[in-house]
């Protein structure tokens, strides 16, 4: 690197940091500034049953993913029961399915004119729903259900992975010294097994909070929903303010927990016989329940939300539906490619920076991928006003200087929604591209160099095409994330944008979900693409 | 392989370019409109619009957070014309310096002076109410009223969406202009305490609810059941209708709440002439039975012909609080919403 590239490095850690952190900062700022104004107190009134509805949510899902995901991977890693190799891939799928239409789909599917509620009075000859009893599904309790049957697969895969790698012989000493297959998994595998349990939580919990969404429609006032009150039907910004920075605060606490639990798992692979565990083959009774707890999850978690959308969209068939679905399909393409770039793009500055530097810069690199943790309705917040200041300060320049007004460049077009993308996704493209450049090395880049090939040539033609699979692989996350997106995209689409995730929101929220069951489909399968994708490559590599 | 890439990477760098640093709209022979009205109701309107005056529009759907956006936009805010709901949305933005008069002289001649601001800051277009859609099957009352809501019969009864909406808001700023405000904490509490169960949903779930039976009374707006006794896109939503029917709180009375669907001209617009000349056109009879025929709503021009489903359920005799004095209780509403834990339903 020249003279320049030796200052560039910490200079431009630093300027991403501040990108990244910009909403924040300036949410932080507009917090403070309203406490001397009258909307502390609305904060105040507001806060404690914010925290204590989204805390209570955060803690019930977290503990019912963790449990099911825990017992999930450790049938499919440690016995052999009918399905398994199929569930083994299957139990990923509710990841296809965002939270907001998860809720949206069980409504509709445990609703009186519902099909098991239909059924039901068919049996017991009610006309009522007071002639019998039945959950109400718009409730803590429905929420917990529904969130967790979609966010499950957080843990699922990340003990999954934990017991793929972990060395068996824990588990066969216990076995051996006479315990039990039930006390050996309380005893020893749930014990071992917590830093990657507590990672799946921590992720799970995370998307709890960043839901707008599902809790909305059940009329849950966790935070993001008071935050998104506050502001939209109070119009009291510095309140919302104060809010998100509290959430911000919160959400702190559980990264000190996550990045914790790493560290903690790094040491306990260490161990790893890298020896994938044999599986013990279940007999009689057995199988069919480890095969049945497998089935309910997957059916809970993509088959009855999957299915109930894919019959609501062919009952329902509509010119009109197909019209606005087709007419969403653009802008959200759109959206999504030019924020796959973009945000692929910053994290391969990222883990660039990353890769040569000394620890100070990789602390600053590690910061900014911290945006996936903040909500979208946060960053959404923290964006709005910032970006106005910019356009309008641009504008006063260029009409000074050209006497030529090119109007809202950053607010009023898709350049804020892709900046909300990059600081929300860099940790998915960042990380992606990171393990591919550690696993690639450096010596083809410095091959390159001695040859004399100028900076430029080895990036286009030694750097980016051997990154190329991990490139494509980040792009495909990070678009995929950008269609399932609701929260930011809702408060900052451009004007006349109508985005999958944005038209299916407005519809359910004026009482005529059923007929955005088509594009919520859309938002279904454009999100099974990674999961297929991941599943083709893990088949690679077994070969 | 690296061609193809090459390729690839240019169409992306082309789709970023073009798709996300346009902002929207052009600037002349057109107007800007954001609006909180569907799509459904507006396009019509727009067509016809169109068809008379040569003028493009532009329309940005929103459900909410409009204001806030044309607050943030500031003067480089492309909106020319915003369409809302809800009185205390145009007194908002009225607040907030987000108007500027509208000159068309169809605004004195044509809008009663309840329904504008005396300066032209904004005016209503439509009017809707927020009314009672009982079970037929479950209640026999033909005339109910506000205090109704708030007596021992309708124990567990009684739903409705959220407190915080805008419109639960302007019913309860309606009671408290009529009522003060430590007489509508005591009502209020009743009505919470009244509630079948936690506010939830929007107001075609409520007439759900009535079909379903977790429900006897629901606080709907009247034009849903128009809307959905007509919806041909989802048939089951003329059942959940037909469940109910409507009764005008406080016929007998004081009167019903009227709360509006109105527009008001953005300060920084860009296209004056052409907000002016949109503001007239929806004044227009034949503007005023397109709000009355798509959306049924009554027209805000007296005299314009109503739907003969929205006269099928009665006659609307309008609560005599003016609207303004309604906006001006919104805080106070939705601070007692908030106190009074009105979304986390019954708690007594």
């Amino acid at each position: 690197m020249g003279t320049g590239g030796a200052l560039a490095p910490p200079v431009l850690s630093l300027a991403l940091v501040l990108v990244v952190g910009l909403p924040i900062l300036w949410l932080s700022i507009a917090a403070l500034g309203a406490l001397g104004s009258g909307s502390n107190g609305l904060a105040a009134r507001m806060l404690p049953t914010a925290l204590r509805e989204t805390g209570l949510l955060m803690v019930s899902v977290g503990l019912v993913t963790g449990a099911a995901g825990l017992t999930a991977a450790w049938l499919v890693t440690h016995y052999d029961f009918p399905l398994r190799r199929l569930f083994d891939w299957a139990l990923v799928l509710p990841l296809a399915v965002p939270t907001y239409l998860a809720a949206y789909a069980y409504v509709e599917f445990l609703d009186f004119t519902g099909p098991i509620q239909s059924a039901l009075r068919q049996i017991n000859g009610a006309q009522t729903i007071r002639e019998y009893w039945f959950p109400d599904i718009r409730s803590q309790w429905g929420a917990t259900l529904v969130l967790s049957a979609v966010l499950y697969p957080y843990s699922y895969v990340a003990c999954r992975t934990f017991f793929l790698m972990q060395s068996t012989a824990l588990g066969i000493a216990a076995r051996t010294l006479g315990a039990g297959g039930t006390r050996t998994f309380f005893e020893i595998i749930v014990p071992i097994s917590r830093p990657a349990l507590v990672v799946g939580m921590t992720l799970a919990m995370m998307e709890v909070v960043n839901d707008l969404g599902a809790v909305q429609y059940f009329g849950i006032n966790a935070v993001t929903a008071v935050i998104y009150s506050t502001w939209i039907n109070r119009s009291d910004f510095g309140g919302a303010a104060q809010l998100a920075v509290t959430v911000v605060l919160v959400i702190g606490l559980l990264i000190v927990a996550e990045q914790r639990a790493r560290q903690a798992r790094a040491y306990a692979a260490q161990r790893d016989s890298r020896v994938p565990p044999a599986r013990e083959r279940l007999g009689g009774a057995r199988r069919w329940l480890a095969c049945g707890f497998c089935a309910i999850l997957f059916l809970f978690g993509f088959g009855i939300p999957a299915g109930e959308l894919a019959y609501l969209s062919v009952r329902l068939w509509h010119p009109q539906t197909v019209a606005l679905t087709l007419g969403a399909l653009a802008p959200t393409v759109t959206l999504g490619l030019a924020g796959a770039v973009v945000t692929v793009g910053l994290g391969l500055l990222a883990a660039r920076l990353g890769e040569t530097g000394a620890g100070p810069r990789r602390e600053l690199i590690r910061l900014s991928t911290l945006g996936y943790a903040i909500p979208g309705t946060v960053l959404a917040l923290g964006l709005l006003q910032p970006l106005g200041q910019a356009d309008l300060w641009f504008n006063r320049m260029t009409m000074a200087l050209f006497d030529w007004r090119p109007g809202l460049i950053l607010s009023g077009s898709m350049a804020a929604l892709v900046y909300v993308y990059a600081i929300r996704f860099l940790a998915v493209s960042h990380s992606t591209l990171d393990a591919a450049m550690r696993k690639r090395g450096r010596s083809m880049l410095d091959a390159g160099r001695t040859l004399g090939a100028g900076r430029l040539a080895v990036l286009l033609r030694v750097d980016l095409p051997t990154l190329m699979p991990a490139l494509l692989s980040a792009g495909t996350l990070v678009f995929v994330e950008i269609v399932k997106e609701l929260p930011a995209t809702l408060l900052l689409r451009p004007l006349g944008v109508e985005t999958l995730a944005t038209l299916v929101y407005s519809r359910a929220n004026v009482g005529l979900f059923a007929q955005a069951a088509l594009p919520a489909l859309c938002i279904v399968l454009v999100g099974l693409i990674p999961v297929i994708l991941a599943s083709w490559a893990g088949d690679r590599r077994k070969v | 392989m690296t061609k193809t890439a090459h390729l690839f990477g240019a169409l992306l760098a082309t789709t970023v370019l073009c798709g996300v640093a346009t902002p929207a709209f052009a600037q002349s022979g057109e107007v800007n409109i954001y609006s909180y009205r569907e799509q459904s109701l507006l396009q019509p309107l727009l067509d016809r619009f169109t068809a008379e005056t040569g003028i493009t529009a532009n329309v940005l759907y929103a459900g909410d957070g409009l204001l806030e956006r044309v607050a943030a936009e500031g003067e480089l805010s492309p909106a020319d014309v915003v369409l809302t709901v809800d009185i205390g949305n145009l007194v908002g933005a009225e607040e907030q310096g987000l108007t500027q008069p509208i000159t068309t002289p169809a605004l004195a001649e044509r809008v009663p002076e309840a329904f504008r601001d005396d300066d032209g800051n904004w005016t209503a277009l439509s009017l809707r109410s927020r009314v009672f859609y009982v079970s037929k099957d479950r209640v026999d009352a033909t005339a109910l009223t506000y205090e109704d809501l708030a007596s021992e019969e309708w124990k567990g009864r009684i739903c409705t969406r959220s407190g915080t909406h805008a419109y639960n808001i302007g019913l309860i700023a309606h009671y408290i202009a009529a009522n003060g405000e430590d007489k509508a904490r005591e009502w209020l509490t009743k009505v919470r305490d009244n509630l079948a169960f936690a506010p939830t949903g929007n107001d075609r779930g409520q007439v759900k609810s009535i079909l379903d039976g977790t429900c006897d009374l629901a606080i709907v707006n009247t034009y849903y059941m128009g809307a959905m006794l007509n919806n041909e896109a989802e048939p089951e939503q003329k059942d959940w209708a037909n469940a109910a029917r409507i009764i005008y709180p406080d016929a007998e009375g004081a009167g019903t709440q009227v709360n509006v669907a109105g527009g008001f001209i953005a300060k920084h617009a860009p296209n004056v002439e052409n907000a002016n000349a949109l503001i007239e056109f929806l004044l227009s009879d034949e503007a005023q039975s397109i709000y009355a025929d798509t959306n049924y709503e009554f027209p805000v021009v007296p005299g314009a012909p109503i739907n003969e489903l929205v006269l099928s359920w009665g006659e609307l005799k309008a609560s005599e609080v003016p609207l303004t004095e309604v906006a001006a209780y919104r805080d106070e509403a939705a601070a007692l919403v908030d106190e009074l834990k009105f979304d986390e339903g019954p708690q007594n």
